[in-house]
């Protein structure tokens, strides 16, 4: 698992529109992508509530988070880890999710964090 | 090993995701509303985990636990503080 490792693993705990650490999160990776570093990025926990789609955040003054996300791949982010526990705690079904998801279980969460040298957490 | 910062009271998400992804190789420093994660019961709960904790001491003054805190659960000071992140080569702040 090659892109299971790398410098930096950003972690986004917090949901879509609670506060606003789901977005500096995700332009935090943006921002390190842009500048070629090697960068990860899991959703953890509530964190995982980002990736429901058809998000219109609209209807509360915010902008949605998805195209934010729907860009990573632009900056070589090519994969979403994503917490499997925190999506069937939440109902949400995998088929939902990106295509760039990959459902890890909190063992394979613990290695992917050890993996990385840099945990940015959000 | 993973030095994993926790400033969240118990039963919020941020200690239960913390919780469960603590190991015996790993420090936990408990900080801000973390410290009340010393207290008797969530303590038995981290304890679980086998791994080694501590809780700054400046936190645990200001919230009146300083006295209340058992023995084995150091508490340190801000200098020791870095001494713990250069000893971790990485940290997981949960908040």
């Amino acid at each position: 698992m090659s892109s299971n490792s790398g410098q930096t693993l950003v972690v986004l705990r917090h949901s879509p529109y609670g506060s606003g650490l789901s977005r500096s999160g995700i332009d935090a990776a943006l921002a390190a992508g842009a500048f070629e570093q090697s960068v990860n990025v899991l959703f953890l926990g509530a964190g995982v509530l980002q990736l429901i789609p058809e998000q219109d955040a609209s209807t509360i003054g915010s902008k949605n988070i998805g195209k934010n996300i729907a860009s990573l791949p632009l900056y070589d982010i090519e994969t979403f880890w994503v917490d499997a526990q925190a999506t069937a705690k939440f109902g949400i079904d995998p088929q939902v999710l990106p295509p760039q998801a990959r459902l890890l279980d909190r063992d394979a969460l613990r290695t992917l964090m050890c993996n990385h040298q840099h945990l940015l957490s959000f | 090993m993973i030095l994993h910062t926790l400033n969240a009271l118990p039963d919020t998400p941020a200690f239960n995701d913390c919780l469960s992804l603590l190991s015996s190789q790993d420090s936990l420093l408990l900080l801000g509303d973390g410290v009340y994660g010393a207290l008797p019961e969530p303590l038995t709960v981290l304890e679980r985990s086998g791994v080694a904790i501590c809780a700054l001491k400046s936190d645990v003054a200001a919230a009146g636990l300083t006295d209340v805190l058992p023995a084995h659960i150091r508490q340190i000071d801000y200098d020791e503080f870095v001494v713990l992140t250069e000893k971790y080569p990485r940290q997981q702040a949960w908040y």
